[in-house]
């Protein structure tokens, strides 16, 4: 490093080894700026702006910059819209236990159970092949999957285990629920591998050597050390769930109302105050939601 | 010994499991074959390939409107290269100051990873509410685009992250030493040894960016991006050109895919190659 000395006449005074730090910050700092800028341009002045416009003054058409709760106020008391906040928790919470139900013994199977690398490997490639369709192809594939001449009810009424065709399958919370859990419990699945797959297997063997039952060893071995996995996973599926809307859009036949929804509705309708309302609702709850799975996980060690 | 009986178990629940990710898929295949006169469900009257036609405009006119494809796809594919593009250089040179440790990392690192957080709809909202208070008007190119970066460009640093965090820095040291110059050290050492990244961070970003629907619904002005396309569908009845047209656009991102396998293996064995002729 000749370039040091001349570069930075003025700092004799420092260790090499200080001008080293001071030279690598410099240069990280250079480096980061554009990436940081353009987050701070296009993300958190966007989020500013949304809890900036949710105070403004709706009137018809337009909104006008002079503050106000009004629609604070109107949305606070208006059933349809805490509706809307409950019906995003539920569906937040419903979904996220039917991922880690559906997904943790894929995960188990997969992350411990397979040994040989090719087939491991080869599973988890299959698990991730669907995330090529595009997402609302996916979505849409549910209908004819689901609806009164869709395919489950056609296999169970050729079964004769039904009669009629079964309604609730589709344009319900159901249709919702399966939906969502089928695009995102993927995301759960993956993590939970990854980190079952770093148990080193002579751990279970001890502890198989030394008598436990695979229930002990589950409960004391396997579970403890997939629980960072569960919860990286936990913080995919949150706030992809928490932001949807398209889903309960195309198969709830506008039964299912979530935060999503009300902010596209009202954008649609022209009322942005109300519509930044309800978005500053939904980052409120998701904030909430990943500072809690922070408290319990630290991301940056995981990666 | 019970994973005698656990193991099974797990197999068959886990083909269960495969069978609930590709069973809505595989019916919407099936159904994209289905005759002219036939709805989007069972049973298939006849066995065609009306509804690709149709898709592609061979069709004679009918009953249904074609779907508005065209203009649309080429407009995703030009912002989904765009977004690739300035994603992977701003993964780049961010995972490259991340290699050394500084203050502030920690809160730099979480406003990174906060792009793939943030809910789309919340950022096009604002984005949207940005433009129109700063009177831009919105489109594809522009508003969407700003936040198809915002999203994608997280994934490309995380990857290009994992790969640096792996490779000895004294290799480039060793160089630079030598009395190559940094431009030169970066060309022919540190780009060799991070391309697979760059590879798959443009991957993500391209494959991210083209399907993105919900930062490009508010923000995408008049000219309709392809996912906005297909959404629009959505609210009328649907036809099986729309699953015609899932099949199709599968089959072009499994090209993608391809190309991208095929890229990487030619760079791995390349890469063998000269790891061959060190040890000789």
């Amino acid at each position: 490093m000749t370039t040091l000395s001349t570069d930075t006449p003025s700092d004799t005074s420092l260790s090499p080894a200080q001008l080293r730090e001071k030279k690598d910050r410099r240069r990280a700092i250079t480096l980061l700026t554009p990436g940081l800028l353009w987050m701070a341009l296009f993300m958190v002045l966007p989020m500013i702006m949304v809890v900036y416009v949710s105070f403004w003054t709706q009137t018809t058409f337009t909104v006008e910059s002079t503050l106000t709760t009004a629609s604070w106020e109107r949305f606070l008391s208006s059933s349809t819209y805490l509706g809307a906040i409950w019906t995003t928790l539920r569906i937040w919470a419903i979904v996220l236990i039917a991922t880690i139900v559906v997904g943790y013994p894929v995960a188990l199977f997969i992350g411990l159970f397979v040994r040989n690398k090719t087939l491991q490997t080869a599973l988890l490639v299959a698990c991730v092949i669907p995330f090529w369709t595009s997402f609302l192809i996916r979505v849409i594939a549910w209908r004819p999957m689901l609806g009164t001449e869709g395919a489950i009810n056609a296999i169970l009424m050729q079964l004769g285990i039904i009669n009629e065709p079964l309604t609730f399958l589709l344009f319900s919370e159901f249709s919702v629920l399966v939906g969502m859990t089928q695009i995102y419990v993927v995301f759960m699945v993956g993590p939970i591998t990854f980190m079952l797959g770093r148990i080193d297997p002579s751990v279970i063997e001890a502890a198989r050597d030394l008598g436990a039952s695979f229930g002990t060893i589950f409960r004391r071995i396997i579970l403890p050390l997939s629980l960072p996995g569960v919860m990286v996973g936990a913080i995919f599926v949150s706030v992809m769930v928490l932001g949807e809307f398209a889903t309960a859009a195309s198969l709830s036949g506008r039964k299912v109302n979530l935060l999503g929804n009300i902010i596209v509705s009202q954008v649609g309708s022209l009322k942005w105050a109300f519509a930044a309302v309800a978005g500053v609702v939904l980052t409120i709850i998701i904030t909430a939601v990943i500072a809690l799975a922070l408290r319990l996980v630290d991301l940056r060690k995981e990666m | 010994m019970e994973s005698r009986i656990l193991r099974p178990t797990l197999a068959i629940y886990s083909g269960i499991f495969l069978l609930f990710l590709y069973g809505p898929m595989i019916v919407l295949a099936i159904l994209s074959f289905q005759s002219a006169d036939g709805g989007p469900q069972f049973p298939i009257r006849e066995w065609s390939t009306y509804w690709y036609q149709h898709l592609l405009g061979l069709a004679e006119t009918s009953r249904v409107s074609q779907l508005p494809v065209g203009d649309s796809l080429i407009r995703s594919i030009i912002l989904a290269f765009m977004t690739t593009v300035v994603s992977t250089i701003l993964g780049v040179m961010s995972a490259e100051a991340f290699r050394t440790k500084f203050k502030g990392s920690g809160p730099a690192f979480y406003l990174i990873i906060l792009g793939m957080m943030v809910p789309g709809v919340l950022v096009g909202l604002g984005m949207a509410l940005l433009s129109n208070t700063l009177g831009i008007s919105r489109a594809w190119f522009g508003t969407s685009f700003v936040l198809h970066v915002v999203y994608t460009y997280p994934f490309a640093f995380l990857v290009l992250l994992a790969i640096f965090n792996r490779f000895d820095r004294t290799v480039e040291e060793a160089s630079m030493s030598l009395g190559v110059s940094p431009a030169q050290t970066f060309r022919r050492v540190t780009f060799p040894i991070i391309f697979p990244g760059v590879l798959s961070a443009m991957l993500f970003s391209f494959t991210l960016s083209y399907d993105e629907f919900s930062r490009t619904l508010f923000t995408a002005g008049r000219e309709l991006t392809l996912p906005l396309a297909i959404y629009g569908t959505f609210s009328v009845e649907i036809y099986p050109n729309l699953f015609a047209f899932g099949v199709l656009t599968t089959l072009f991102s499994f090209t993608l895919l391809v190309i991208y396998g095929l890229l990487m293996k030619r760079f791995t064995s390349k890469a063998s190659r000269f790891k061959g002729q060190e040890e000789g």
